[in-house]
């Protein structure tokens, strides 16, 4: 039974491929290459050290815990935002079939040096989001002699985003973000989103308009944020809600939401968008100039336009999707 | 001259509660200076929980039972009446954290849920899933905002500064820039967490826990205490000391060195793999020293007979960590692990208010030392600690500095440590940064770690004297000023150092053993002679002082440490 352990490990020789930028000494970044022993076991972050311990001790970036709590350490592996603290290099240089992995800074965020980025842009947007709790006195005791009650499916609506380790991986990845540079972002969305949802919490109205001023239906739903989490605290998920909940608290007087409204309105009524007529809703009587210009496009290649949107079949079915739908909401089940 | 009524160093649970507390009123400018962003501090990693008698499991619990674990835990070298502060406040500063809006997992009812706790005899670690430190650290700062507190992100400390009676402020270096800045302040309160990075790779602690605050305070000529005592924990991953929670041993893991015998048998048979953590660390450093090691100098904690179905049930985030960094399945095969250097106990002498013998100066959290853990801590306690002892100081300084002026202070200090650093900057032949710190680490691990004796300390003592004196012609390849991270790697070098004599000469002179300080020479605890503080403070011969102090007993009576 008792066996003597001997743990296989392996070693391949790879190359690290790493963006450098020193804004004083260059005018553009450019690549250098690492030769690494990478042995099992070994993180990004690991053969980054053990190239500034052995090889070039100028090379720059950040790292705080290494163990994935503290967000420091987020970089772009092959192109994919990743904590290097916790991504293992022999998978990736096994899955990619090549010796040869690249690290890059994250995007959409102005580099300071090598893989490090200013990330006070994004700290001052979330700032502005009012991203606290504002004691709602109906549920927090004025008293220290008790705590607030709070009912544990209350906490699971938002306890997935107190995940957030604020590391920016989501705010690289995100189109929004990268076509226009005023977007709040996933991650800031995501906090406002954390402390709306919270019953103890008595801020909604200014906080929601925070969200709003800040682009909160800018987010093009493309779910990146989704994909790169290292927490998995679904920003797009978040940001959805968070518009339901706009609609819900009376901001109806954004592009955003009066789409949101027409979809949802259309389907019930025909079973379709009546998509002719959007640009109206949106944005009001100049929304004619845009279906005269589609009407006259149409024409010109031969095609009669319409502006008649024909009712599907199939209403009651979608009436009972309505009804689930509703259903589900008042149970609380799709916050989680 | 950048200048603050409080300035707080460090931005863990600490230093932001101080900053909350000492802001709340909006009436003063408070500053958070810290060497990295504040959500990035290492109290984020704290997974377990804060405890606090809140009686919300068991309603028996009080805070005098809190009280009486945690002297017992700390084999009585706590100061009982800041014990009894910290336990009598407990619930407090957690309904507190919780008004602030910080999620707690809840009961059925709906209050802070809790759970049982290695020492502790009542289930009163309150806690939030595995990330309790994480949720409060970003409490803290939410609140910050919400305040008005200023941050000053990315500034390294490099000296506390005072005029021998009052405080005057620190110079800091801004990171981004390169510049050094003299910060004038009423009050400071040094909250820069641990120093376990003396032991290098051989820590579970972040790799900025170098004891920056700790270490300045002690070359400003303040006493440091109990710096000996070191807790350990048995199971940190091979290659990075992260830990590998005891939820896995409670599990049914076993641990096994390399010859894949179960080794706990041979040192504690009735409990084998759930012996107390020090107990366990010595077993573990055992079977190393008499070369029963895996091929690396580790042991193994072994889950494969529990089977992928349990262990994907019941300890998901476990294999999840030992898959990201470690590279090893621990469905498939055994983890390698390695005791790793977990708390620092000791840290800078404060009284109940946190205030150090230094009028406006203030020390808090896991670089202070008040003392509540006395030669061990106890789980759940060192989060609580911050939080009382950041609420204290940061009340009391908030009264310091509404009642005081400024101590004038010039630039000397600004100007000594411009030119300090243009002379590491200078240096071209000498040893790198990183194989002095990794001797420093390797040798901390072996002479002052989870066994020591007077014979290795004394050589431990004279190695790190070389080293220092090596520091003095270190190595620095990178010319740049702006975002200079080999600096920065220098400057803490310097603190580690420092630090690491006073704990290797503390760990001489007592020659007992106590907690989690182990002298093989001296194996019982005796206290008769050592039931006292050490105090050490830079000697006029750059050498560390000792002197020792009373342990304030009010309640309980030494009595031998047994579970």
């Amino acid at each position: 039974m008792i066996e003597k352990i001997t743990p296989v490990r392996k070693s391949i020789l790879a190359n690290i491929r790493i963006q450098r930028f020193t804004p004083s000494e260059h005018k553009s970044a450019y690549f250098d290459n690492f030769k690494v022993s990478v042995e099992t076991g070994m993180t990004v972050l690991e053969a980054l050290r053990l190239i500034k311990n052995t090889q070039d001790s100028s090379l720059t970036f950040r790292a705080f815990c290494r163990s994935k709590i503290c967000g420091s350490c987020a970089v772009r592996v092959n192109g994919k935002p990743v904590l290097a603290c916790s991504t293992q290099l022999m998978p990736i240089l096994e899955d990619f079939k090549k010796d040869s992995v690249s690290i890059q800074p994250l995007k959409n965020m102005p580099v300071l040096r090598d893989l490090v980025v200013d990330i006070e842009p994004v700290i001052e947007k979330l700032s502005k989001m009012h991203p606290y709790l504002m004691e709602n006195r109906e549920r927090i005791p004025e008293t220290l002699e008790e705590e607030s009650i709070m009912s544990k499916q209350e906490h699971s609506r938002f306890d997935y985003i107190t995940d957030c380790i604020l590391c920016g991986s989501c705010y690289s990845a995100c189109s929004a973000a990268s076509a226009d540079p005023t977007y709040a972002g996933p991650l800031t969305l995501g906090k406002a989103y954390r402390f709306s949802a919270d019953v103890r919490d008595s801020f909604q109205g200014e906080r929601m308009q925070a969200a709003v001023d800040q682009g909160l239906w800018s987010c093009a739903q493309c779910r990146k944020c989704i994909n790169v989490c290292p927490k998995d605290t679904r920003p797009a998920v978040s940001i959805q809600r968070m518009r339901k909940m706009s609609i819900d608290d009376g901001i109806h007087d954004t592009a955003g939401s009066r789409r949101a409204k027409a979809y949802t309105g259309d389907v019930a009524k025909y079973g379709q968008v009546n998509k002719p007529m959007l640009p109206v809703i949106v944005n009001g009587p100049k929304g004619w100039a845009a279906i005269e210009a589609a009407e006259n496009y149409l024409k010109k290649h031969g095609i009669e336009p319409t502006l008649q949107v024909c009712t599907l079949g199939g209403q009651s079915s979608t009436q009972k999707i309505y009804d689930k739908v509703k259903e589900l909401e008042s149970k609380g089940e799709n916050k989680t | 001259m950048l200048t603050y009524d409080i300035l707080i160093v460090g931005s863990g649970g600490a230093g932001l509660y101080a900053a909350l507390e000492s802001r709340m009123e909006e009436d003063l400018q408070v500053g958070v200076l810290t060497k990295v962003y504040p959500t990035r501090s290492h109290t984020g990693a704290a997974q377990g929980g804060v405890n606090a008698a809140l009686a919300n499991l068991d309603p028996t619990d009080t805070w005098q039972d809190h009280w009486f674990d945690t002297v017992k835990g700390s084999d009585y070298l706590a100061d009982q009446d800041a014990a009894e502060i910290m336990t009598r406040e407990a619930p407090m500063v957690v309904r507190e954290m919780e008004h602030w809006g910080c999620p707690f997992s809840r009961t059925d009812e709906g209050k802070i849920a809790q759970r049982p706790f290695g020492g502790a005899s009542k289930p009163r670690a309150c806690f939030s899933a595995d990330k309790v430190g994480h949720v409060m650290l970003h409490t803290l700062y939410e609140q910050g905002i919400r305040h008005g507190v200023n941050f000053l992100n990315e500034w390294q400390v490099l000296s506390l500064m005072h005029d021998g009676q009052r405080c005057q402020g620190v110079t800091a270096i801004n990171t981004q820039t390169g510049r050094v800045h003299t910060i004038q302040a009423k009050a400071v309160i040094l909250a820069t967490g641990g120093h376990g990075r003396i032991y290098w790779t051989r820590t579970s602690n972040a790799l900025g826990n170098t004891g920056d605050g700790t270490a300045i305070a002690y070359r400003a000529g303040l006493p440091i205490k109990d710096m000996e005592f070191i807790q350990f924990h048995p199971t940190g991953l091979r290659r990075t000391g992260i830990l590998v929670s005891e939820g896995a041993r409670g599990e049914g893991g076993f641990l096994l060195n390399g010859q894949g015998e179960r080794f706990m048998s041979r040192y504690a048979p009735e409990k084998m793999e759930l012996g107390p953590r020090d107990l366990v660390s010595r077993s573990c450093e055992t079977e190393v020293r008499e070369g029963r090691a895996g091929p690396e100098g580790e042991v193994f904690l072994d889950l494969t007979h529990l089977g992928r179905e349990r262990i994907l049930e019941r300890l998901p985030q476990i294999r999840e960590l030992c898959i990201e960094f470690e590279g090893v399945d621990p469905i498939e095969e055994p983890i390698p692990i390695k005791p790793t250097a977990h708390y620092s106990m000791g840290g800078i002498h404060t009284d109940l208010n946190g205030q150090t013998p230094i009028e406006g100066i203030y020390a808090a959290g896991e670089a202070g030392c008040v003392s509540v853990h006395g030669a061990n801590r106890l789980g759940g306690n060192s989060l609580l600690d911050i939080l009382i002892f950041g609420r204290r100081a940061g009340k009391h300084a908030l009264e310091y500095a509404r009642n005081n002026s400024f101590t004038p202070v010039d630039t000397g200090q600004e100007e000594a440590d411009a030119k300090m650093i243009a002379s590491i900057m200078e240096g071209e032949s000498g040893a790198s940064i990183a194989d002095i710190r990794r001797s420093m680490g390797n040798l901390m691990a072996e002479k002052v770690g989870v066994y020591r004796n007077g014979k290795d300390l004394e050589s431990a003592v004279s190695e790190l004297a070389d080293l220092q004196e090596q520091f003095k012609m270190v190595r620095i390849q990178d010319k740049t000023k702006a975002f200079n991270t080999e600096l920065v790697a220098a400057l803490e070098l310097k603190n580690m150092l420092d630090l690491a004599e006073v704990v290797a000469v503390g760990a001489l002179e007592r020659n007992e053993s106590r907690g989690a300080h182990t002298r093989e020479d001296h194996p019982e605890r005796d206290d008769e002679n050592w039931l006292a503080h050490t105090m050490a403070t830079l000697g006029d011969d750059g050498r560390p002082k000792l002197d020792f102090s009373p342990v304030t007993i009010t309640e309980f009576e030494p009595k031998a440490r047994t579970y």
